[in-house]
């Protein structure tokens, strides 16, 4: 029976980690899709050294959190984000609305995507 | 990590059911449980081995949850005699007082070559000798013969035979086994004297040197 309890006990362990690690997944990554709509807006109008702060905010926050992202995630998922703020900061240097905005977009996107993919949804399991 | 803890209880389950539809047969030594652990397991661990790009818990967390899922299954297995029979099946009598039973034989899918050969291997030509073939869970065969067809033992002889017991290495290449000495209730000088009776002074000059419980030795020489 001990033997049950252990199976059970990290079943349920690995059960709760995940689960908590989809909410986890999407309250961070929603804090910075929320940041970079901000940005979004600042640079609309044409407050690019706002934009360029909140931008900026949201990118430190994912890069303080690499280690998360990159021993849960998939590395080409985690890169592709980060070539995204990249490219973002690179746009609103330039001053480039429209570039700006689609560059935004995607990251956002792929954002929304990688916190999607950590959710308990039977579209995900199947 | 949930879809790939869902993912892996689900394909683990389908992948069980697969093995049982398969039958005994494809088993090999293996309980289906066990045969599928084993499939899985080798894969799932390889993938993050040899790919940086995926992270080692992508790997980490279906291992984990696979073999609790199988200690699950096993623990179950143990106390439900129908849940045994669902997860590993029955076995199957494919051959009752020397006559085939062909609907068993279809049920699981056994041809008569494939019975023939696995008699064969088992020293048994004809079939009328046989009162029992069993084809059991692990898909493995049992051979019981009718009871004038089995070498006779000690026993139907009525003849005493000594009770030799479990043989335990004591001097394997060279080397002393000094726990296997004492737990058959020797000590070294005891050893020594074995060995000088053979002609032996050295430890090293010994390959191979067994004592059962009854003292009886075995002793082989190290080639020079």
């Amino acid at each position: 029976m001990k033997r049950l309890y252990i199976a059970a006990a990290l079943l349920i362990l690995l059960l709760g980690t995940s689960l908590a690690n989809g909410m986890y997944a999407q309250s961070i990554t929603g804090r910075m899709r929320e940041q970079l709509h901000q940005a979004q807006a600042q640079a609309e109008q044409d407050s690019w050294d706002r934009a360029e702060a909140l931008t900026r905010q949201a990118y430190e926050d994912w890069q303080s959190r690499h280690f998360y992202f990159h021993t849960t995630m998939r590395h080409s998922d985690t890169d592709q984000v980060l070539r995204g703020f990249r490219s973002v900061l690179e746009y609103i240097r330039l001053q480039e609305p429209d570039q700006y905005n689609a560059a935004n977009a995607d990251l956002i996107a792929q954002l929304e995507l990688l916190a999607e993919m950590e959710q308990p949804s039977a579209a995900n399991v199947l | 990590m949930f879809t790939g803890l869902l993912r892996t209880i689900i394909l683990y389950i389908l992948i069980i059911a697969g093995v049982r539809l398969m039958g005994k047969r494809q088993v090999g030594e293996l309980e289906p449980s066990e045969l599928v652990l084993s499939l899985i397991i080798a894969d799932l661990a390889s993938v993050p081995m040899q790919d940086y790009g995926i992270p080692l818990l992508t790997g980490v967390v279906p291992i984990l949850t696979l073999l609790s899922v199988t200690m699950i299954l096993s623990v179950l297995t143990m106390k439900s005699i129908t849940f045994r029979a669902i997860l590993c099946g029955r076995p199957s009598m494919v051959v009752r007082n020397g006559v085939l039973d062909q609907k068993e034989m279809a049920k699981t899918r056994l041809t008569v070559d494939e019975l023939l050969e696995e008699l064969r291997i088992k020293g048994y030509t004809d079939l009328s000798q046989i009162k029992y073939a069993i084809l059991e869970t692990n898909g493995q065969l049992s051979v019981l013969p009718y009871a004038n067809q089995k070498p006779p033992a000690a026993r139907d002889m009525k003849v005493s035979v000594e009770e030799g017991g479990l043989p335990w290495v004591v001097v394997s290449d060279g080397k002393l086994l000094e726990r296997n000495l004492k737990a058959l209730g020797h000590d070294r000088p005891w050893l020594d004297k074995q060995l000088s009776q053979r002609g032996c002074r050295d430890m090293a000059e010994v390959f191979l040197l067994l004592v059962d419980e009854g003292d009886a030795v075995y002793f082989a020489r190290k080639d020079a």
